[in-house]
């Protein structure tokens, strides 16, 4: 299995966890990733800001067109944000001739040309579709047996398009937290936002938006909280203390990676393949009965 | 109240995305689905209704207008396929063209942001943060930092950053990752540029 493991900025920085496990979940299940030679960034939900829509499209074209040229396979983008950007594009660009034309002259000036080949993937539709619960439910060593852990999706994860899972009650994640072993709990916030890219500069309202997610999470029984979203990963962990300052919650919630936990259950060293290490706040009881 | 076409000519043909309001019915799924729209004065719906009014200053400096998180919700929702998301962030860039800044820490932010784009082709997470802080100058600015200093420090501790953020000013940073073909892709953007400039003017 050849993909395109698109990993986006934030792999490189404050989600170095999600691609660290990524990359073990990929090796223990046969997942060949290569890297698009020279990418460059999505843009992400706040590139309206600074640049316009064309630009935006430009971007995501150029990364498309490079993956084309370079063999092709489908983009799997770990990164709601950059799954959500590229696939609109790809999208944008599949469905309009004229938009690709005049694309196409602008990515001449690097010397590209894109067609419209490519696929765009997010990785829960790679693992849950390609891979199949079967195949990961195979793949486990040590089952999470005992972890209670809430599946959250937050926004871009399945919407807007709604591809490979459902906008409105999505189970992919759930299905392959439960093949691990997991006791997978319901809550009511799963789909919704975490405050997002404006999150940091208007912390006083999507504190709110943390503690009520975080908190419908622990009611229904979790001890942690798995997301497939670095955008989310980061704004539900580092800034928990903040959002109890600003909102008189008491939060101390261990947010991983679903790739996380997927490499503790194939087992990966909880320090090494499934970098539990790298969390701000301490996985502690929640991973004990799996001894992480 | 009156209706004045003016306005909402001008959100048609100039903002991105600004014609797909023409089809809303009013029905305030929008808002009634948003996660900030306890926060806002006016959600989606009665923005939409103010552009048909004609109130082009009360749009324009809203500080709604770029209060969106991106999430899709109300996108997702809208009985007529309005891509709401879309049309907020098209009436934020075209308020930020014309000089209107609806939300300064925002719009700072975002700057930084792109900012890192265009000049290294990526966003290097240690770099951003001191973008958006030293534009409010070297004092203010260093203050700010250190405000941020409690995520900073855990980040690093968490090996999630390397130590970069808190030595101004950004330009001696060294390790700032540069794509390649960042010479091409800052050609490739201006281009885009001027295409859009010619349609917001």
């Amino acid at each position: 299995m050849d993909y395109f493991l698109y990993y986006g900025c934030s792999l490189e920085g404050g989600g170095v966890h999600y691609m660290i496990s990524t990359e073990a979940v990929a090796k223990a299940l046969g997942i060949n990733f290569h890297e698009i030679e020279d990418w460059n960034c999505c843009g992400a939900s706040i590139a309206y800001i600074g640049g316009n829509e064309m630009q935006s499209i430009v971007l995501n074209a150029r990364n498309l067109a490079l993956a084309e040229a370079q063999g092709g396979y489908d983009i799997v983008a770990p990164c709601s944000s950059c799954y959500i950007m590229l696939n609109k594009v790809n999208r944008e660009l599949q469905a309009h001739p004229k938009l690709m034309a005049q694309v196409n002259e602008i990515l001449a000036e690097g010397g590209l040309k894109y067609s419209g080949q490519i696929r765009v993937r997010h990785i829960l539709d790679l693992l849950y579709h390609d891979v199949g619960v079967e195949k990961i439910k195979a793949a486990v060593k040590k089952p999470l047996t005992g972890v209670k852990v809430a599946a959250y999706y937050g926004c871009q994860t399945t919407r807007p398009f709604g591809e490979y899972d459902s906008c409105e009650n999505p189970h992919t994640q759930d299905d392959i937290l439960a093949a691990l072993g997991a006791e997978v709990v319901e809550f009511g916030h799963r789909v919704k936002c975490c405050g997002s890219g404006i999150f940091l500069t208007e912390i006083d309202k999507c504190a709110y938006l943390v503690k009520d997610i975080i908190e419908s999470a622990a009611a229904g029984g979790a001890q942690i909280i798995s997301t497939a979203c670095p955008m989310c990963q980061m704004n539900l962990e580092i800034y928990q203390q903040r959002v109890n300052a600003i909102t008189g919650a008491n939060l101390n919630m261990p947010v991983v990676f679903v790739t996380q936990l997927m490499a503790l259950a194939f087992g990966g060293d909880k320090d090494g393949a499934a970098a539990l290490n790298r969390l701000v706040v301490p996985s502690g009881p929640a991973l004990q009965a799996v001894g992480a | 109240m009156d209706y004045n076409q003016t306005f909402a000519k001008e959100v048609y043909e100039k903002v991105d995305s600004g014609d797909e309001i023409k089809v809303c019915m009013q029905c305030g799924v929008c808002g009634a689905t948003c996660p900030l729209r306890g926060e806002m004065k006016y959600g989606p719906r009665q923005i939409w209704s103010l552009i048909r009014a004609g109130r082009r200053d009360e749009v324009l400096n809203n500080p709604d207008i770029m209060l969106c998180t991106s999430c899709y919700t109300c996108q997702v929702r809208c009985p007529r396929g309005v891509p709401i998301m879309e049309v907020m962030h098209g009436l934020a860039h075209y308020a930020l063209a014309q000089g209107i800044v609806p939300r300064a820490e925002t719009a700072k932010f975002g700057k930084a942001f792109w900012e890192g784009i265009y000049d290294t082709g990526r966003v290097d997470e240690a770099v951003v943060p001191i973008k958006y802080c030293l534009q409010d100058g070297l004092v203010a600015g260093l203050k700010k930092s250190l405000g941020m200093m409690d995520i900073g420090l855990a980040l690093m501790k968490a090996k999630r950053m390397k130590p970069k953020m808190f030595i101004p000013p950004n330009i001696f940073i060294p390790g700032v990752h540069k794509i390649k073909g960042v010479k091409q892709l800052q050609r490739m953007l201006d281009k885009a540029a001027a295409i859009d400039a010619a349609k917001e003017a």
